[in-house]
């Protein structure tokens, strides 16, 4: 009885001390990511603040109004001698970014399907120079793209960059195609040429029509690569008038003489939204292909 | 013409003197020394460690705001890089929310991006990039079946136990994988740390990438040798992409 009665104390004693440790994991758990969430969104919060704050500065406050002000300002030139609105360097970017994707994503369509369809020599290397490419810095290959460009009259020209610009994205386009079209079934354009259509036919309404989903992600990543892209324009173009938002940004923050935070502000917001829906969107997808490095 | 300077258009051969000109260098020094600095402690100390510790986080089971702290790793990964700079660049600054969270714990305000350069741009790096490592390892770990788990802690193995036996095994492969797409992109970061304060103060903070930029594209632009040290970054970093894909293999399971 005696016996039975102590074991009892222990087990509870046991089962305390169990639970203690528990909570005690918990509340660390729950330490570590309150410190992360701070420190992961804290950089953010003055810039949502600042860009509807009437007067911003790089001082952090809870302003006491809100105004919009900034935003309408994106339509007004930067100042009387800086004729340049913020708003035309968002369309500079919407007509670069267009561009790039779409021919990115054409020609990695273009040079997917036969390197998935056909067999022929030096296949392999066609791709592996393409990976390669894609580990070669920006930086190393800027130089000679700059000297060349001078020779050829192609700096400061849009024509210029978006062929720059393009070369650089496709690789990456070419990967997502490639392992796009390899994991599509050939039984089905075969059997639609079976059937009495044309490759090219088979190709333009059956394979394309699969392979939507991929082609469009390969136009959204692109485009969101080149909507980021700093270097490429900062050293091809010289007039701001001719700038992208990304290199807009930097010129009016870090060399343009009056600063406006608030207006600077409320414009990167507005140069941000496009990226962050075209990722919160495409979230999976990523996910998935970063799974695909790892595990089988 | 005045963006290269007339040197760039008329070629001379001059042999290696750019190559032993680099060597002698004790600003090219100064650059190698911060990138390799700059990429071990952000990109392999910070963003795979981070990461992995995140990862482990959001597979525990029964703990709310999982989603919130991922998707804050997310949102820093995903903005635009000029943007993070701006940011970052306030952020940091004397009257930044930083100063202002760091106050409780005694820490003097001042603009970290004067007084402690380097360190700052090695803390906004892993901010950047923690989210590749934690949804690479979350994908890696949502792979190894719970049950292996639960077999060791009947068998009495600790916390510690089971991660140095059973997970960290498992992730070798995957932590080599990370370890060479970080190396190679922490090494090739420009934009950010060009936008937060553009090489710093004398080159406080001038990685190889903004030292090419700073040879190449500011007076006197010395394209030559500024392509010089690119084509040596270029090898030095190929070789170390080298080693590590030889690792990878040998950890394979």
């Amino acid at each position: 009885m005696l016996k039975a009665l102590k074991k009892e104390g222990e087990v509870k004693e046991k089962t305390k001390e169990i639970m203690l440790r528990k909570y005690l994991s918990y509340a660390i758990i729950y330490l570590f990511m309150s410190v992360l969430i701070v420190f992961f969104l804290s950089p953010f919060t003055w810039l949502v603040l600042s860009a509807f704050d009437p007067k911003a500065s790089p001082n952090f406050r809870i302003p006491e109004t809100y105004t919009i002000k900034w935003f309408v300002m994106l339509f007004e030139p930067i100042s009387a001698y800086f004729r340049v609105r913020p708003i035309d360097w968002i369309i500079n970017s919407i007509i670069i970014s267009t561009s790039v994707a779409t021919l990115v994503t054409l020609l990695s369509v273009m040079s997917a399907y036969p390197l998935t369809r056909f067999q022929f020599k030096g296949q392999k290397a066609i791709l592996n120079i393409f990976v390669t490419l894609r580990l070669l810095p920006l930086v190393v290959v800027v130089i000679p793209i700059v000297l060349i460009f001078v020779k050829i009259g192609l700096m400061n020209t849009y024509l210029g960059l978006i062929l720059v610009m393009t070369t650089m994205t496709l690789p990456f386009g070419l990967l997502i195609a490639e392992g796009y079209f390899r994991a599509l079934p050939k039984e089905y354009e075969e059997a639609a040429m079976v059937d009495g259509l044309s490759r090219w036919e088979a190709f333009l309404y059956i394979t394309l029509r699969l392979a939507l989903p991929g082609i469009t992600t390969i136009w959204l990543l692109s485009f969101v690569t080149a909507w980021g892209e700093f270097l490429l324009p900062l050293v091809i173009l010289r007039r701001p008038s001719l700038y992208p938002a990304s290199v807009g940004i930097y010129y009016w923050f870090g060399v343009y003489g009056r600063v406006e935070y608030g207006r600077i502000s409320a414009f990167s917001i507005v140069y941000s939204i496009p990226v962050i829906l075209v990722f919160l969107f495409t979230r999976r997808y990523l996910t998935r292909g970063v799974a695909g490095l790892v595990t089988r | 013409m005045t963006l290269v300077g007339e040197h760039a258009l008329s070629y001379e051969f001059i042999g290696l003197r750019n190559y032993i000109k680099l060597i002698t260098d004790p600003d090219f020094y100064n650059t190698l020394k911060l990138s390799f600095l700059f990429t071990a402690l952000s990109a392999l100390i910070g963003q795979a460690f981070l990461g992995l510790a995140i990862a482990m986080v959001l597979r525990k089971k029964g703990i709310v705001g999982k989603s919130l702290l991922s998707l804050a790793v997310f949102l820093a990964w995903i903005v635009p890089e000029v943007v993070a700079g701006y940011m970052w660049a306030i952020f940091a600054g004397k009257g930044g929310l930083m100063n202002i969270l760091l106050s409780p714990f005694g820490i003097e305000p001042r603009n970290w991006l004067f007084e402690a350069p380097f360190e700052t741009i090695i803390i906004a790096n892993i901010w950047r990039g923690t989210a590749f490592s934690m949804i690479l390892f979350t994908a890696v770990l949502e792979s190894i079946p719970q049950y292996i788990y639960e077999a060791a802690e009947i068998d009495g193995a600790t916390g510690w136990q089971r991660f140095r036996y059973i997970t960290f095994p498992l992730i070798a492969y995957a932590l080599m994988i990370d370890f060479i797409l970080i190396t190679i992109w922490t090494l090739n970061v420009f934009t950010m740390i060009f936008v937060m304060n553009g090489g710093g103060l004398g080159n406080a903070t001038e990685i190889w990438t903004i030292f090419v930029y700073r040879r190449a594209f500011l007076p006197p632009y010395d394209v030559s040798y500024a392509s010089a040290a690119a084509n040596m970054m270029f090898i030095i970093v190929f070789l170390i992409i080298l080693v590590y894909v030889k690792f990878a293999e040998k950890v394979r399971w």
